[in-house]
């Protein structure tokens, strides 16, 4: 039932060699292609019919889920709602992601909404990657929007891609946190031709000892342009960090804003922000190693979008 | 191996534009020597005497102005870094490079040409300065000066170099590391004839050396062992009119 274009994406955006092992939800084409549930488990349609709840029972250790989207009908723009229940206690890794095969010269989109909300002492690791391919000249935009509302002492690492092929990415990333919490996320993004991405984040640290780290990598290359906004909130005595990172090549043009805002006397809010080209003593310290100028920037961009 | 001609630097000239509408400055005048194969040399001098641009035109990091290099008789006047990296030299910096999100394995990869475990480690054991688990290491800002200085040695080292220049090695690092760096690069010379070319003001690697070269003002004006050296070393080492010393005004000054 998986065709090689499928494959190809599966493999892509959520790393899967063939239908996964364990529960899984495989969307394609904005139909249902597959679905497993596990012991511990759950997947349901929710009721708008728009898109899945998955449930996670609490104490549930070291499984994972994978929620692919895969969309090769031209014309068709996919939009789903998916919410994420995870249990106290539990542990667990989700792999989502989207791939899109353009074959015609009409557009192709997905726009998905993904609310976590995670219970007590719960860890959730999140990758999400986007890709698009193929040769059509269709537009391809992804629209990933992403809520995260953690309880006390829950800990959340979220890893967000865009590899590439990507005509025009608007992300929304919005997080809560309570006592205790603490969120990573990283997010990394290439831009090529004449593509363009923006990404805007509002972290809301709410909760006593809550942390955040927001890490954003960006590659602009050809005539693309990429924009990042993160506004980082703190309402209580927290950390907070924000490491934003622009690397220049070609034509690219990028706007980077980061936000700090403190409404409590114990907040500790930092960010560094750096927009520029590759460093030349990066390039000759690997063209010191024996690589071409080419071959060292390409090494250069794959460590830094930690391919 | 020893004996044979490995670099010929011929009238090596390098300027850079003046300020301004000013006359271009010259940083090496017409510098002429030749390296031999196996040999360990030292390259001292004041401060801006150019001890680091003629390491870096021989790496071709910076172009001569005028003049010719060869390297085993071959004109590698105008290759690129790359290139003479390919043809066996290769040059340790004095400010390494930091990156973001590669580590020490994957600098150590592209020296070694592989990412085999066993080869890594065998690498890490002949240069013996720094552990296997350095190899995770991101090489980024979060580094201590000592360390990144070890990962530079161990890729230089790792590239198994016929010609070795290294620029100012110890900057950063402790005073009980200096020792065994110096008998490292001495082991590799030994073992692996290295051609090795320190620029250095550390005792440790002038005495190392089979033959030191003193820079001043871009020219060599000394060239033999350190014992003929020392007299002039001396008198470089403290500046004797720091009382009626007027900066960069003083453009007499014999520094």
């Amino acid at each position: 039932m998986l065709n090689a274009i499928d494959k190809k994406l599966l493999k892509e955006v959520a790393e899967l060699e063939g239908i996964p092992k364990g529960a899984y939800n495989i969307r394609k084409n904005g139909e249902l292609m597959g679905r497993e549930v596990s012991a511990n488990i759950h997947i349901e349609t929710n009721e708008a019919g728009n898109g899945i709840i998955v449930t996670i029972k609490p104490g549930t250790k070291n499984e994972s889920v994978h929620i692919p989207v895969i969309l090769t009908q031209a014309g068709l723009h996919d939009v789903v709602y998916n919410t994420f229940i995870i249990g106290d206690d539990s542990d667990v890794t989700i792999v989502a992601g989207c791939g899109i095969h353009c074959g015609s010269s009409e557009s192709e989109g997905h726009s998905g909404i993904h609310e976590f909300r995670i219970g007590r002492n719960a860890r959730v690791s999140y990758v999400e990657k986007h890709l698009a391919i193929g040769e059509g000249e269709g537009r391809r935009t992804l629209n990933p929007t992403t809520k995260i509302y953690l309880e006390e002492n829950g800990h959340a690492e979220m890893e967000l891609t865009q590899i590439g092929g990507v005509d025009e990415a608007k992300r929304v990333n919005e997080a809560e946190l309570g006592p205790g919490c603490s969120l990573l996320v990283s997010e990394k993004v290439l831009t090529e031709g004449q593509q363009h991405a923006e990404s805007r984040n509002e972290l809301m640290l709410k909760g006593e000892n809550s942390r955040a780290n927001m890490v954003s990598r960006s590659v602009i290359k050809g005539n693309s342009n990429q924009d990042f906004y993160v506004q980082l909130t703190a309402m209580a005595k927290c950390f907070g960090h924000i490491e934003c990172d622009a690397i220049i090549m070609d034509n690219g043009t990028n706007q980077t804003m980061p936000a700090l805002n403190a409404r409590h006397p114990d907040a500790e809010l930092t960010h560094e922000a750096s927009i520029g080209k590759i460093a030349d003593d990066q390039l000759i310290k690997l063209m010191s190693l024996g690589l071409s100028y080419d071959e060292a920037v390409n090494k250069i961009i794959q460590g830094f979008l930690g391919e | 191996m020893k004996g044979h001609v490995m670099l010929e630097l011929k009238n090596i000239t390098f300027t850079v534009p003046g300020a301004d509408n000013e006359a271009p400055i010259t940083i090496i005048e017409n510098l002429n020597y030749t390296f031999e194969s196996g040999k360990f040399y030292a390259i001292t001098g004041p401060n801006g005497s150019g001890k680091t641009t003629v390491a870096k035109i021989i790496m071709g990091i910076h172009s001569q102005t005028t003049g010719s290099i060869l390297f085993e008789g071959e004109d590698i006047s105008k290759w690129p870094v790359s290139d003479r990296a390919k043809a066996g030299i290769a040059y340790a910096f004095q400010h390494s490079a930091r990156f973001k999100g590669l580590t020490f394995r994957d600098l150590l990869s592209i020296s070694l040409g592989s990412d085999d475990e066993d080869k890594l480690a065998e690498v890490i054991a002949r240069v013996g300065i720094c552990s296997l688990d350095f190899l995770n290491k991101p090489v980024d800002a979060k580094l201590s000066g000592g360390e990144i200085k070890k990962i530079e040695l161990a890729t230089v080292i790792a590239t198994n170099p016929k010609l070795a220049i290294y620029d100012e090695p110890d900057t950063g690092i402790d005073l009980w590391t200096i020792g065994p760096m110096v008998e490292l690069l001495k082991k590799e010379k030994e073992k692996y004839g290295t051609t090795t070319i320190v620029v250095s003001h550390n005792k440790a690697f002038l005495e190392a050396a089979d033959t030191l070269i003193l820079l001043r003002k871009g020219k060599i004006v000394y060239n033999g062992n350190l014992e003929g050296a020392l007299p002039m070393l001396r008198d470089l080492s403290i500046c004797k009119f720091s009382d009626t010393c007027e900066g960069v005004a003083d453009v007499e000054c014999y520094r």
